[in-house]
């Protein structure tokens, strides 16, 4: 496997030495491949966030080591600021961050950090609008009149407009309706299919997962519990379902389905692969 | 991380300490402030520092705590000693004398005396008082301390309804200013380099959304508030009635003893107390 990011037997306690003190993670090693959509599940509590806050050098490994493309990040820790331009890190309700007069300048934020020119920023600024289904008629607004929906998308421009190898994004949907769901991560698959980025996405949907990542990795109580590709993790429900967690509704029918004698065959945990694996069931037959 | 500042943080436990009424612990603080005041020689001060070491015992409060609390506290604490060490003027020859630098022994003995009751100040109300008493049970013990104010016409209730909520929140918004300084440091923000306005102005991306996000929480808690029909003070019951029991009372008689003990060796004379004895041994008798 291409690895981009790894972890490699990385612990985290938070609060150490307080009454407070808190293993966060333990001892986990876990890669992600580059170029792919890799989605990140487990329970609320079972790491997720902190390990995404490892991946671009904001938190320090307690113990153990990150690697980028094979260097660890924390060789030069004075130097750690050039990782986050590299992998770009959507928190958790990113709209709180949005703090400029307008669109454009709030989303030109990290491109001037960078130190870019006026053109290049202009540049990014449009097309990571444009990612996200900012029109440019939003861009002159201020980001505090937006509706919940848009400043999401703003605050995710915020970041793509880094051009980052990574994108990591902690729950980017969570809050929206089904529709705001459904433009924003087919905005991130987008971004992911133009510009090749490796993208990292946290997410409590397993419809999500299903229809947008090529691999899923599976948190359980601070440890990686299970990885592999998509599929690998849906075709076994049962040990989704002994950490807590579930496989996509269409997946459970389509299991029900084969358990009674109806033999299906192909990507069986999306409601378009099922889709096709009924009409081929019945038009073959028992194929 | 800012979230490692202790200063101030309630620390839950099962200690006396922490089962004390917090009126109590509230008139204790208020003693315990006179009594460090009162302290004037070596005799009480080291009483002082016994007491304040078998408080932090009783609380069972892991001593590195208390240390990190002082930590913030530390260069006013070097500043004021060196004050005073070059400063003060002494009877005698003094220790030192170079250029325009004379030390006198009155000088170092008021420092080390000045340096430790700032820190014992700290440590005793903080012990009485944040570090064992959640934030409301303080409010509510500070309520009931100055109900008597209700009869002129003093709405005490709704300052102590303020402090609780400006306590309540301290907490919630360290956790937030970090959540949008890791924000702002994903987006290449940088706030410990350049010069004193860049690094200002680095703070800008922080105190907005801050702001905003804090009106918009005052009003969400107000709305909850209206919502479950508050309406101040009037006929409103408490939760957890405070009540004065055997253990506050043996607490108020010890501290009051320690009050006098410690006003009864401030008294004895110079040459007579440890003082002069201490000094007699460190800087003469070498």
């Amino acid at each position: 496997m291409n690895e981009i990011l790894k972890l490699e037997n990385v612990s985290y306690i938070y609060g150490r030495g307080t009454p407070f003190e808190k293993l966060a993670l333990d001892n986990v090693t876990v890669s992600f491949e580059r170029g792919k959509i890799t989605g990140l599940i487990g329970h609320t509590g079972s790491g997720k966030s902190t390990l995404v806050n490892l991946l671009n050098g904001l938190y320090k490994p307690t113990e153990g080591r990150v690697f980028l493309d094979g260097e660890d990040i924390w060789t030069n820790p004075k130097e750690i600021h050039k990782i986050r331009y590299r992998v770009g890190l959507v928190m958790q309700y990113p709209e709180y961050q949005l703090f400029d007069e307008t669109v454009r300048e709030d989303i030109a934020f990290a491109p001037k950090n960078l130190g870019l020119s006026e053109d290049e920023i202009a540049e990014r600024v449009s097309e990571s609008a444009g990612f996200v289904g900012i029109g440019e008629d939003v861009l002159d607004k201020s980001p505090f009149d937006l509706s919940g929906g848009q400043k999401r998308r703003a605050a995710i421009a915020g970041i793509i407009a880094m051009r980052p190898e990574v994108l990591v994004l902690d729950e980017p949907a969570a809050g929206l309706d089904p529709r705001g769901r459904r433009e924003i991560l087919g905005g991130l698959r987008l971004y992911a299919e133009r510009s090749g980025a490796t993208v990292i996405l946290v997410s409590h949907s397993m419809e999500d997962m299903a229809h947008y990542c090529d691999n899923v990795v599976v948190m359980n109580s601070s440890r990686v519990y299970k990885s592999g590709t998509t599929a690998e993790i849906f075709s076994d429900p049962d040990a989704l379902s002994e950490v807590g967690l579930d496989v996509p509704a269409v997946a459970k029918i389509a299991r029900e389905l084969c358990r009674r004698g109806v033999n299906l065959t192909g990507t069986l945990y999306t409601v378009e692969g099922v889709r096709d694996a009924i009409i081929a069931y019945m038009k073959g037959g028992t194929a | 991380m800012i979230s490692d500042i202790t200063l101030g943080q309630f620390f839950p436990g099962y200690s006396p300490l922490h089962k004390l009424d917090p009126r109590t612990k509230i008139i204790l603080a208020v003693l315990a402030i006179v009594t460090v005041f009162l302290a004037n020689n070596t005799a009480s001060f080291v009483f002082l520092t016994l007491i304040t070491l078998l408080l932090i015992s009783i609380s069972r409060i892991s001593l590195d705590v208390i240390i990190k609390g002082i930590k913030p506290i530390l260069f006013i604490l070097i500043f004021t000693s060196l004050l005073n060490i070059f400063m003060t003027e002494g009877r005698g020859e003094p220790l030192v004398d170079v250029w325009i630098i004379k030390i006198y022994t009155e000088g170092i003995v008021r420092a080390i005396f000045m340096a430790l009751r700032v820190t014992l100040l700290i440590v005793l109300t903080s012990m009485l008082l944040t570090y064992t008493t959640s934030p409301i049970a303080l409010t509510d013990g500070l309520e009931s301390l100055l109900s008597p104010l209700k009869r002129i016409g003093v709405p005490v209730h709704t300052f102590a309804m303020m402090m609780s909520i400006a306590l309540r929140f301290i907490p919630t918004l360290i956790e937030e200013t970090e959540k949008i300084m890791n924000a702002q440091k994903s987006r290449g923000a940088d706030f410990t380099s350049g010069s004193l306005i860049k690094r200002a102005r680095a703070l800008v991306p922080i105190l907005i959304p801050l702001i905003v996000s804090s009106f918009k929480r005052a009003e969400e808690l107000a709305t909850a508030m209206e919502s479950r029909c508050y309406r101040g003070d009037k006929n409103r019951t408490k939760l957890v009635k405070l009540e004065y029991r055997a253990r506050d009372l043996a607490f108020m008689a010890v501290s009051v003893l320690i009050l006098t003990a410690v006003a009864l060796l401030s008294t004895l004379p110079y040459s007579m107390s440890f003082s002069g004895l201490l000094l007699d041994i460190i800087f003469y008798k070498i």
